[in-house]
């Protein structure tokens, strides 16, 4: 009973709020334009998606790529680092190398020089030889063209004093016993 | 005579479903033409009798016009689009909730409005107000079963059928909601 009377007085209430607001008339006209628009939207908003995934994949590819090429710049590197270093090794190597052979040279150079300087032994002998051939030289012609016999006999005696080991020691030796025998001649001429 | 009437209902539903899958567009125009004025009168009831429910409409029959090639005809097409509208109704109360939440000075405003035209009505008309601010003051659980059972005077099958949920359950909240509406409105009632 009670519910009956709750629902009348619902009733009421509804009847005295009034109804809605007529719907429009081409009611089923908005609602096709409203779910065409939606259909489109929907197809915008997956071509957006879609864009969006693709221009993700896009930017991912990018940078997958830069990673790949910087890792490969970094690989380069490495390797340009160790060819440097083999290069290193090489260039100090072939100095070394160098370095060996321009000692070499020079040491052949200073050879061949040492090789080039005269016996200063050999050269004393020869001065010394000239010195005794000029002395006995000097004796011959004071003795045979200025027929000076004392000068000449003092003089082969200095080269025989002096250089008594040179040849020309020798030829003194012999000029003065050829002096004595000529001085033993004249005497005897004399005598005669 | 009032199984043949469903019965014709159905066969006129399956029909219509049928025409509007073939491409029939006429079809559409004719479950317009035939329920638009019922989901008005339902949406304004579940809304608080705003009058002006079209929107709401509009987002039913969308969604109507969207789902109706899945439907499968195992209930009346009237019974289903009062599910779409109770489903955009609970929607469109949510947006409105968060809506006011936000704008607190707009919905002060709002309901001054009507406050002061209500003191220039009659007597009851201000009773009547009353009776409907009780309803919807009601929760939407016991809201709903009300205005459908009372107010669109559905049959307990249809309405437990429309809100998904047992026979048993929907006399329990209708039980609640009279009692809640019997303290809010003790002197009218008796």
């Amino acid at each position: 009973m009670k519910e009956d009377k709750i629902k009348n007085l619902l009733q009421k209430a509804d009847q005295t709020a009034g109804g809605p607001v007529p719907v429009s008339a081409n009611l089923a006209a908005a609602v096709r334009r409203r779910a065409n628009r939606r259909q489109t939207v929907n197809l915008a908003a997956r071509i957006a998606a879609a864009a969006v995934v693709l221009f993700a994949l896009g930017i991912w590819s990018f940078t997958a790529k830069k990673a790949r090429d910087r890792q490969r710049i970094v690989a380069l590197e490495m390797q340009i680092k160790q060819l440097k270093v083999q290069t290193d090794a090489t260039l100090n190597f072939i100095r070394e190398v160098l370095e060996e052979e321009r000692k070499q040279r020079r040491l052949d150079e200073l050879q061949a020089q040492l090789a080039s300087i005269p016996d200063p032994l050999e050269e004393i002998q020869k001065q010394v030889d000239k010195t005794a051939f000029i002395l006995v030289y000097q004796a011959n012609r004071m003795y045979r063209e200025l027929n000076q016999k004392d000068p000449a006999v003092q003089a082969y005696n200095r080269v025989i004093e002096l250089f008594p080991q040179s040849r020309w020691a020798e030829v003194a030796r012999q000029r003065l016993s050829e002096i004595q025998n000529d001085q033993i001649d004249n005497s005897k001429g004399d005598l005669i | 005579m009032s199984n043949i009437v469903v019965m014709a209902e159905t066969i006129d539903d399956e029909l219509l479903v049928k025409q509007f899958n073939q491409g029939d567009d006429s079809a559409f125009d004719r479950i317009v033409e035939g329920h638009s004025t019922d989901i008005a009168v339902l949406a304004n009831r579940l809304l608080g009798w705003p009058g002006e429910v079209e929107d709401v409409v509009q987002e039913v029959l969308l969604a109507a016009f969207v789902g109706l090639k899945k439907f499968r005809c195992e209930c009346s097409l009237k019974s289903w689009l009062f599910t779409i509208t109770i489903n955009k109704c609970r929607s469109y109360r949510c947006k409105q909730m968060l809506y006011f939440r936000f704008f607190s000075r707009a919905a002060a405003k709002a309901s001054a409005a009507p406050s002061s035209a209500a003191d220039s009505m009659q007597i009851d008309n201000e009773t009547f107000d009353r009776v409907r601010r009780a309803i919807q003051s009601l929760p939407l659980k016991y809201r709903e079963p009300v205005v459908l059972r009372y107010l669109q005077e559905l049959s307990m099958d249809e309405t437990a059928r429309i809100l998904s949920i047992s026979r048993n359950a929907l006399q329990v909240r209708l039980s609640r909601a009279r009692e809640r509406l019997r303290g809010d409105l003790a002197e009218l009632i008796g």
